[in-house]
């Protein structure tokens, strides 16, 4: 199971590239790749080829051979497999296939047959998997550079702030105060962990950037006043020593300073943008509440979605339309139509329509339109449930560990997910271990916030990790949960709208909007 | 051991990058330029070039780049450049290259940080790697799969360093921690290896503790498990019984690759029949399920291995082999044919008989090309058979009986042996394969089958009807006499002479062949014996086909008609009462004969008849003119006889050859006996009990030494200066596969420290320096050893030259001293060989390079020679020892070896003893390459003066 070169060679026998995953001498490989185009016989219905030491495995690619050098007991059928990929990455890197395409791109080649085989080992990956670590495009990378960018750019404020200190406090002392002296203590000091800041640009952890990322939350418009209260997650990766304490030491000095430091990059907020003011005619929007108690235990407590779907239209010419909906078909829900609405229709076509069909609907462009339809459902097993929580306390000497997973079903892809966990009343924060996401601890309200901005395919479970002064496990509950999701239970779709007058046949323009909104899930 | 070597990359001479531009550019901001330079610096560096001033470059303008690509660069310049000076001690400088490994691995990008992971696995340097150890650790719980495998694989060769373990103490407990969280399969896997090689206890417990999971695991990681079973019942035999489940258990899994190592650790495991019986099964239901043509072929070594230490249960399998057959590939069918015929047995005879059979009518009905020789070998393994279980010829012989007139000579040839040998062995078939011979016998398209199929005609129709049957095949074969008609002559005269001068053309044109007995002959006796491929025969088959034969000019057939008839004619004499009778048939047969003769020395004929042909049916003539007794008994019997004891010879050599196998198996009557369970209760030596693999792996990466004699060693030493030069010099010559070793001695003769010394060494032939040479200082009056190594490519005699130039303190020049040449011999490379005769004469025919050496000897004895040529040229004679037997005045001999590099080297001697006693003649050696010719020629030349 061992491959002990991965190597290029030309029909003469010219070795292009090779790579060696064993120690080995330079002289053996070379005799051993020299031997090969000799060894090669022509009309042969096999690519392999076994001497009194090695075993060759080759595949011909136009005028050259890849060839892998592996052991004799190795394993045929792994080692097929691995050439079979390296063949494949080979036309992927080289322009022509012939020993000149071969020869430029070396180097590249080499790093390619790293990914594939590690220690001799193969590695399972796919062709797209390799193009993909070759190269190298790093999203954490790119944060990193914009976060760096946004300090850069956040430190040269602060410098502004001071300088204008400075001209002020030149004043005052122009007045003859001697108060004049403490600020440029400060201000020496800030200039200080400035350069820190500068020289050890390369050290912040991934961690500062996450920090940042937690300011970023919707509800941030709540809390102009809790920066101060709050403390930001130190980088997780505890980094180099020096860069870890430049860092904190550049926080702490500037809140010392009586700073409020805005980190934030703009909000783009998505309830905002569901409240901006239509512009379109008309605006159906189908929204689900959901009321969820989960047992800390596992299982539901309650269990109640609540469902609506209102039509918003802006003039009053536009209110002669009936909707076409769909609905996804799912029997727990039960639907419940306006009174006003033509009951018998909807049932048989699934069309809403006034029960006078020469009436029209109301128009405005206040609150959320006519409720059209409500659906409710009350009845879910655990597998229907969006999101489940899983928190166990442990008490060991005089700590308290507390980790906590969370568990989304597949069904929906969640966003601004706020995990809430009350805490003791604290001084200090809470030595989170491990986060998946990022966290903030409210002192104020002792509540440990773990955030998480999107969970998707990617990141269906994670866990946090944190240590508390011991405590009766009962106190981390109830956690509530905040998220939203763009797809609902019910699946209900409007798929058109039917003008009832001057119908030119044309489908009128209407925006849907769709969410589904934790109202109060918590765990209990 | 030497240096390793990680990477090599084809670096063309041709344009000689210069240290200053790639200095220019790699202190320039062009990203594209910088990239360029680096891979050029890398290429010096592999080429011998260490251009240290670039290092310092390197560190001031690379090490910063935030470009992916010259960090990647940079790791691989790291790799390769020397990070020790010469007595092993880390260099100050490398103190820098661990300031950026260690930002490296701190680094916001995942894959930056896994790289450099990667290349700590190839770190061999403790102090380098020190520093790094807290950063390596952190990276084990990156949130990145892609980090943490590469994290985990450098925390195992950190590990494995010397001392390693004491900067990682409690590594394989992280480890262990690590593996059970862990969720990626490939850092799964990695985590699992880790333990394996570094603290195998640990890894016996994760795996026993998962038992039940071991199914659901990933390919890779199953395949570590399997290893690792393979190595803890190396060492620890009696615990074997645990894992036995989680092997039957893998037996099932989805991979192939899983299965099939699931086999292999089978039988090394285990010689339980179940077993072997497993692990057997395993590989015929893979031989049936993988398409791929060198799976097949590697799974067949595998089942041949286990046929040799297992036949009992591979017995059992026979029919589960035979279905490869099923394969199109000529090569995977040879190999089970092979495997199935060592495997017969009484009871599985007929089955296999039975499979053989269906086989070959398949490949009357399938258009397919190289159906031929599948066929042919389907023939010779049935042949093989029925001469194992004689008892199952009767069953087979009249189905190969069809295929008499195949189209394809070679395997009709085959099958008219075959009968030939039944028909004597087997007297009770006699009766039913005549009628069948005689029926068919009109189907025979080929020149070579006709004779044999006669030869059985003619000595085995014993009954009256038999005979007079015989005689009218022959006549119905002929057809209408005379062979050509007088209006047929009168054209003729014309279109004769036409063809006349092509055919001589034609023969003249032929190359020398060699004949079967090893005769080296410009024109053959018969120009229808030339040794070709198998061709096709065409001929219509509405005029009989010795009739077709003869016309085409195959006068061989004639005689060969005539001697049959002959015989059938003397048999029909005592059979036959009537005298009538047998005297009409006695005129028949004599018409015939003359006919024959007519036709040769007509011009109808494409060429004249040839002596040979034409002395023997006029022997046949005269015969039947003066029928005598004496005469009869010759021609009845004694021809039969010869044939007996060939074949009854042909058996005893076989049996000969079984017994040589069989008692090379067999242990020496005073050899050691190992008792396994005493050897590892004592512990007496890990060495002997060591990993099958771990041999493997060393014996590939060319660690393997073996011990070598040392009088053997003194043998080889060369003296490579004078005594009285103030450099005494002598070296030791190795010689292996590809590389040559020189260990060179440089003794200083003076009382002055020789400084700069350098052993230059150039070569001529193909050979190759591999290092360039290093400058020592030699103190006054000591020794010092040298190594150089060289690489070889061809066969082909080599010399090396050299001088070693040195300078001393008070003479301000340059001294040197001229080594003395060391040639090296090819005889180091070739070694005997065999292959079979038609081989031999197909590559003679092909192989472009002939030298041919005049035989100047003062040895008398013909065989005398012929040793001692061989014993000079390190070649095997492949012409029988019966063969060149006796006193006649001539030897011819064909010999055969085969160089390490897969290159064949044919010689031919054909020698003549002349009236004075002296030998005459000529060695002729032949082969692709010049080289081989020419360097055996010339040792040839050197050497057959004889010992004198």
């Amino acid at each position: 199971m061992v491959v002990l070169a991965a190597s290029i060679v030309g029909k003469s026998g010219k070795v292009l590239v090779s790579r060696q995953y064993v120690d080995m001498s330079r002289i053996r490989i070379e005799g051993l790749l020299a031997a090969f185009p000799k060894l090669v016989g022509m009309g042969k219905q096999h690519t392999y080829i076994e001497t009194e030491n090695v075993r060759y495995v080759y595949q011909p690619i136009e005028v050259l051979f890849l060839l892998l050098v592996t052991t004799k007991q190795s394993n045929i059928l792994e080692d097929l497999d691995t050439l079979r990929m390296l063949s494949k990455l080979v036309p992927e890197y080289s322009m022509s296939l012939d020993e000149e395409g071969i020869n430029r791109a070396a180097f590249e080649l080499i790093f390619a047959f790293d990914e594939v085989i590690s220690l001799g080992h193969k590695e399972s990956v796919t062709v797209a998997q390799v193009k993909q670590y070759c190269e190298m495009e790093s999203h954490e990378e790119k944060l990193h550079k914009l976060v760096m960018q946004s300090k850069i750019n956040d430190t040269k404020d602060v410098m502004k702030r001071k300088a204008n200190e400075i001209d002020k406090s030149k004043i005052e002392k122009t007045r003859g105060d001697k108060g004049g002296l403490s600020s440029m203590s400060s201000l020496s000091s800030g200039f200080n962990d400035m350069s820190i800041s500068h020289g050890r640009g390369s050290s912040f952890g991934s961690g500062s950037m996450l920090g940042m990322m937690s300011d970023v939350e919707p509800i941030s418009t709540k809390a102009k006043d809790r920066s101060r209260s709050s403390v930001t997650a130190p980088p997780k990766s505890s980094g180099m020593k020096l860069g870890k304490s430049g860092k904190n030491q550049l926080m702490e000095s500037l809140k010392a300073e009586g700073e409020h430091i805005i980190e934030d990059v703009k909000p783009t907020s998505q309830t905002r943008a569901a409240v901006a003011p239509p512009t379109d005619p008309f605006t159906l929007t189908v929204e689900e509440k959901l009321n969820v108690a989960l047992r800390r235990d596992g299982g539901i407590s309650s269990f109640d979605m609540q469902g609506t779907l209102s039509l918003q239209i802006l003039n009053q010419d536009d209110g002669f339309v009936q909707v076409q909906i769909e609905t996804g078909g799912n029997p727990e829900i039960l639907f419940k139509t306006h009174p006003n609405i033509n009951r018998e229709l909807f049932n048989s076509e699934s069309i809403l329509g006034l029960k006078r069909p020469d009436q029209p609907f109301p128009t405005g462009q206040g609150g959320d339109g006519v409720g059209l339809l409500r659906w409710r459902m009350q009845r879910a097993d655990e597998s229907m449930v969006p999101l489940t929580i899983n928190c166990w306390p442990s008490v060991s000497g005089n700590e308290t560990y507390v980790s906590i997973e969370y568990e989304a079903s597949s069904m929906f892809d969640l966003t601004n997910v706020i995990i809430s966990v009350p805490l003791p009343a604290l001084r200090d924060a809470p030595m989170v271990k491990q986060c998946d996401g990022d966290w903030r601890y409210d002192s104020r309200s002792s509540v440990l916030e773990w955030s998480i901005l999107l969970i998707d395919n990617s990141n269906r479970s994670g866990s946090m990790e944190f240590v508390v002064p011991p405590v009766d496990s009962s106190v981390f509950f109830p956690i509530s949960v905040q998220f939203a999701a763009t797809s609902t239970y019910s699946g209900l779709k409007v798929t058109g709208m039917i003008p009832l007058r001057g119908g030119g046949g044309a489908t009128p323009r209407f925006v849907q909007r769709t969410q589904l909104i934790a109202q109060d899930y918590q765990v209990v | 051991m030497d240096k390793s070597c990680t990477l090599l990359v084809h670096y063309d001479k041709g344009t000689p990058a210069v240290a200053k531009e790639i200095k220019e550019a790699l202190e320039g901001n062009d990203v594209e330029a910088k990239v360029d330079a680096m891979k050029k610096a890398v290429m010096l560096l592999l080429n011998g070039e260490t251009i240290p001033q670039l290092f310092i470059t390197i560190i001031r303008y690379v090490l910063p780049s935030e470009d992916h690509t010259i960090q990647k660069l940079l790791l691989l310049y790291l790799e390769l450049i020397e990070k020790t000076d010469s007595r092993g001690k880390v260099l100050p400088e490398m103190i820098l290259i661990c300031q950026n490994l260690r930002n490296n691995l701190q680094h916001p990008n995942e894959y930056i940080r896994g790289v450099t992971l990667r290349f700590l696995c190839r770190l061999k340097e403790t102090e380098i790697v020190e520093p790094l150890t807290p950063s390596v650790l952190q990276n084990l719980e990156h949130r990145h799969p892609f980090v943490r495998r590469n994290a985990i694989l450098a925390v195992m060769s950190i590990y494995k360093l010397p001392n390693g373990d004491q900067l990682f103490v409690d590594a394989p407990e992280m480890i262990e921690k690590a593996l059970s969280t862990e969720q990626d399969p490939s850092a799964k896997r990695n985590a699992f290896l880790m333990l394996f090689t570094c603290a195998e206890e640990r890894a016996v417990n994760y795996l026993l503790s998962n038992v039940d999971k071991v199914s659901d695991w990933n390919e890779s990681l199953q395949m570590v498990v399997l290893e690792l079973i393979r190595s803890v019942c190396k060492t620890k035999p009696a615990e074997k019984g645990k894992y036995i489940k989680i092997i039957i258990s893998l037996l099932s899994a989805t991979s192939s690759a899983v299965i099939y190592e699931c086999a292999g650790t089978l039988v090394s495991l285990s010689s339980a029949p179940t077993a072997i019986r497993a692990a057997a099964n395993t590989y015929c239901q893979l031989l049936l399920s993988q398409s791929d043509n060198n799976v097949k072929l590697i799974l067949l070594d595998r089942l041949s291995e286990l046929k040799s230490l297992h036949r009992d249960i591979m017995v059992e399998l026979i029919i589960d082999v035979l279905r490869a057959l099923s394969s199109p590939n000529l090569d995977i069918r040879k190999k089970t044919l092979d495997i199935a015929l060592d495997l017969i047995t009484h009871h599985n005879i007929n089955e296999v008989v039975q499979m053989l059979k269906k086989e070959v009518v398949k490949t009357q009905s399938g258009e397919l090309e190289k159906n031929g020789e599948y066929r042919q070998m389907l023939i010779q393994a049935i042949h093989a058979c029925a001469v194992k279980f004689p008892e199952v010829a009767s069953t087979v012989v009249h189905l190969l009986m069809d295929f008499l007139g195949d189209s394809n000579v070679a395997s009709a040839l085959d099958v008219v042996a075959f009968v030939r040998e039944i028909i004597e062995t087997n007297p009770k078939l006699r009766v039913s394969i005549i009628t069948r011979l005689l029926d068919t016998f009109y189907q025979i398209r080929a020149g070579k089958v006709c004779p044999c199929a006669l030869w059985i005609i003619g000595e085995y129709c014993l009954s009256l009807s038999e005979v007079e049957s015989g005689v009218a095949t022959i006549k119905q074969c002929l057809g209408e006499l005379p062979f050509y008609s007088v209006s047929e002559e009168s054209e003729p005269t014309e279109t004769s002479n036409k063809i006349q001068p092509t055919s001589s053309a034609m023969v003249s044109s032929r190359k020398p062949v060699i004949l079967a007995d090893g005769t080296y002959a410009t024109q053959s006796a018969a120009s229808e014996t030339t040794f070709s491929t198998p061709t096709v025969v065409q001929g219509s088959v509405t005029s009989g086909n010795l009739r077709t034969l003869l016309l085409t000019g195959d006068f061989f057939l004639g005689a060969v008609v005539a001697c049959t008839l002959t015989k059938l004619v003397l048999r029909l004499e005592e059979v036959q009462p009537s005298k009538t009778e047998v005297n009409k048939t006695v005129t028949q047969a004599l018409l015939i004969m003359v006919s024959m003769l007519q036709l040769g020395q007509s011009p109808a004929s494409p060429h004249p008849i040839d002596n040979d042909s034409y002395e023997r049916i006029v022997l046949c003539i005269k015969l039947l003119c003066h029928r005598n007794a004496e005469m009869k008994k010759i021609w009845l019997e004694s021809c039969r006889q010869s044939f007996v004891k060939m074949i009854s010879e042909k058996q005893l050599t076989e049996m000969a050859e079984l017994k040589a196998k069989t008692q090379t198996t067999n242990a020496q009557p005073d050899d050691l006996i190992d008792f396994f369970h005493l050897k590892s209760r004592k512990g007496m030596s890990q060495l002997e009990l060591e990993d099958q693999v771990q041999d493997d792996l060393k014996r590939a990466t060319g660690e393997f030494t073996k011990d070598e004699n040392d009088g053997n060693k003194l043998n080889r030493i060369l003296q490579l200066t004078g005594f009285s030069d103030p450099v005494y010099a002598e070296a030791y010559v190795t010689v292996h596969h590809y590389d040559i070793a020189l260990e060179v001695t440089v003794i200083n003769r003076t009382k002055e420290t020789l400084q700069n010394m350098c052993l230059e060494l150039a070569t001529m032939g193909d050979l190759k320096l591999v290092e360039r040479p290093q400058n020592y200082s030699l103190a006054p009056e000591t020794s010092m050893q040298i190594k150089a190594n060289i690489k070889v490519s061809s066969t082909e005699t080599g010399v090396i030259f050299g001088n070693i130039v040195y300078e001393t303190s008070n003479v301000m020049e340059r001294n040197v001293v001229v080594l003395n040449d060391i040639h090296i011999d090819i005889m180091d490379y070739i070694s005997p060989a065999v292959c079979s005769e038609a081989a031999f004469r197909t590559m003679w025919a092909e192989f472009e390079w002939e030298n041919k050496v005049a035989v100047n000897t003062t040895i008398q004895n013909e065989r005398e020679f012929l040793d001692h040529i061989i014993k000079s040229t390190n070649m095997k004679c492949l012409t029988a020892p019966s063969a060149i037997e006796g006193e006649c005045g001539f030897l011819a001999a064909n010999l055969y070896a085969k160089s390490v590099f897969g290159e064949d080297a044919l010689v031919n001697v054909s020698i003549e003893k002349q009236t004075d006693g002296a030998l005459s003649g000529y060695i002729r050696i032949r082969s692709k390459t010049q080289g081989i010719a020419l360097s055996l020629g010339d040792k040839i030349t050197l050497k057959q003066k004889g010992s004198s």
